[in-house]
């Protein structure tokens, strides 16, 4: 009893640094967003309340509408590819492989999630210029048509969606290949001595096991990708024609172009919106397939 | 069988794949070890001859490189420092002391994980204004002193210590500041280095938060510098962009080869993302 009482001042204090900043920098900030969201400001003039303004404009704003869009389609295709090539990189290394082949195939698929998405979007800009790019030359070696990727409307995003798999595919290929060799052994053994094919075993012993990690793997892919803004801006800039415009590229540009900041934080909120939805609507989803 | 053949054949594809992975940072190197008049030209020559470093050179007389490189390093010092001692702190608190209110803080401290810092940045640019903190380094580095997942990782970490060691320590009349520092974080160093490393590596790549706050050329970090570069030097040349990308990319590279182990365990064990 005495000993818990003696807790109280060390536990506050040292709990303290750590609360203190993110009450000033997370949850202020937070509840800052929610009211400056009920204003019209341009960071100079005094604050006008706004009500309900900002959230009325956002439903008609095609641009906004657009923005969610894109978001969702980048979101939807990051998990697919991300989650589905990953595993199935996981799968091919964690076979027996020698280990010079395992050791930079690892690295390999790794080396580039080290890299900063400027560095990574400023290369990409290169490798995919219509004149003097890499991958327009070997495209077109193989026969396919030339096109300037990123000034087309149709093809701007998915080249994003492409660069980002190359980006971040090495963390979701080692969270799943981690996952995978927590698989027993023994189950595979068993399952095969009960005359499991390849397949089977698979559906039936690594896929369970693993389910934990694919929905960790699932729901973090999803909250970045919620979140993408670095390649629009230095790639794309938002366009051709807002094609490339995420949610948070345009608060970028309400919040630090234009400086409409109230509108900038309704969007933020829609972006919030988005993640806290698809996040709940996942782990309500995982109950049906994750085994625990 | 053809088992063996077939496992060989999925060996080839994962190596093909795996180099067409790291084409584009190959060509981004031997770009800018290229003379000039050789770079961009196609097809690739994948070997430059002979290699130089003229467009390493000129790096310095398009942006302040080592300046930029001084600030980066700074601030992801600053950063993983800072964080780490704030973490620890209340980690340590988290997992080992009571008091009232503890698991609730801790479970809305938890349940900020998902804020996406862009929610936040509009409020914090306000503040930052108002604080005359704009355009600086401090603007950077302060908020990012808090890193709930840095609490949340090395709290799960100090929960694996046996309780018996800080017992003993308590039993001779050690305080908790010690206990920390000279029971705890020491048998907690693969977690502390594993964070480390990825908090570090995070800041030295941050580019949304930098590039929103800094806005001086003396200032900047090198990711916001690198893209800055890429409008200021409009036809500029392209080499030289590639000698400072490759500047900034191989110390990262070089880093994570002697690191590698924890490197991948950190993110393997952690999902930390950075």
């Amino acid at each position: 009893m005495t000993a818990q009482r003696r807790d109280w001042l060390p536990g506050y204090l040292f709990i303290s640094p750590a609360l203190l900043l993110f009450l000033v920098f997370v949850a202020a900030p937070l509840v800052g967003a929610f009211g400056l969201s009920l204003f019209h400001w341009d960071l100079l003039s005094t604050p006008e309340f706004a009500g309900l303004d900002n959230f009325r404009q956002l439903v008609t704003d095609e641009a906004t509408v657009r923005a969610v869009i894109n978001t969702f389609v980048f979101a939807l295709s990051s998990v697919v590819t991300h989650i589905g090539l990953g595993m199935l990189l996981a799968l091919g290394v964690h076979r027996t492989m020698t280990r010079g082949t395992k050791y930079f195939v690892r690295t390999a698929y790794f080396f580039p999630f080290l890299v900063s998405w400027a560095a990574v979007a400023l290369i990409w800009k290169y490798v995919l210029d219509p004149t003097f790019g890499l991958a327009t030359h070997y495209l077109q070696e193989l026969g396919l048509p030339v096109t300037n990727w990123l000034a087309s409307p149709t093809w701007a995003l998915p080249t994003l969606i492409v660069v980002d798999w190359w980006h971040t595919i090495g963390y979701t290929f080692i969270i799943l290949l981690a996952g995978l060799q927590t698989v027993p052994a023994q189950l595979h053994e068993a399952a095969r001595v009960d005359g499991a094919n390849a397949w089977w075993r698979f559906w039936s012993v690594t896929l369970p096991v693993m389910s934990p990690t694919i929905f960790f793997a699932t729901v973090i892919t999803f909250i970045g990708a919620f979140q993408i803004f670095d390649p629009m801006l230095i790639m794309t800039n938002g366009g051709p024609d807002g094609a490339t415009r995420s949610i948070v590229m345009y608060t970028y540009e309400k919040g630090f172009q234009s400086f409409e900041v109230g509108y900038a934080a309704a969007l933020s909120l829609v972006l919030f919106g988005v993640i806290m939805v698809a996040t709940g609507l996942q782990f309500r989803l995982s109950r049906r397939w994750v085994h625990q | 069988m053809g088992a063996p053949v077939k496992g060989r054949l999925l060996d080839l594809v994962l190596v093909l794949g795996g180099l067409l992975m790291i084409a584009p940072l190959v060509w981004l190197v031997v770009t800018a070890l290229s003379q000039p008049i050789d770079a961009f030209q196609l097809p690739p020559r994948w070997i430059p001859r002979p290699p130089t470093l003229e467009n390493f050179q000129q790096v310095p007389d398009l942006i302040p490189f080592a300046r930029m490189a001084w600030n980066s390093l700074q601030i992801a010092v600053i950063t993983t420092a800072g964080s780490l001692l704030t973490s620890a702190l209340a980690a340590y608190a988290f997992s080992r002391l009571r008091f009232p209110g503890r698991d609730q803080i801790f479970l809305v401290l938890l349940a900020a994980l998902v804020v996406p810092v862009q929610l936040t940045v509009v409020p914090v640019f306000i503040l930052m204004r108002w604080l005359h903190l704009v355009d600086t380094s401090v603007a950077i580095w302060l908020p990012a002193l808090v890193n709930v997942f840095g609490i949340f990782f090395l709290r799960q970490y100090i929960a694996s210590i046996p309780r018996e060691l800080d017992e003993a320590a308590i039993m001779d009349g050690a305080g908790h500041f010690w206990i920390l520092f000279r029971v705890i974080l020491p048998l907690a160093r693969p977690g502390l280095t594993a964070l480390a490393i990825f908090v570090f590596e995070a800041s030295w790549n941050n580019f949304f938060w930098p590039y929103i706050f800094l806005s001086s050329p003396e200032k900047m970090t090198l990711p916001v510098g690198l893209v800055s570069l890429q409008g200021a030097m409009g036809g500029g040349p392209a080499v030289v962009l590639f000698a400072a990308i490759t500047l900034v990319v191989l110390p990262i590279l070089v880093l994570f080869l002697i690191f590698q182990r924890s490197f991948i365990a950190s993110i393997a064990s952690t999902g930390l993302r950075g």
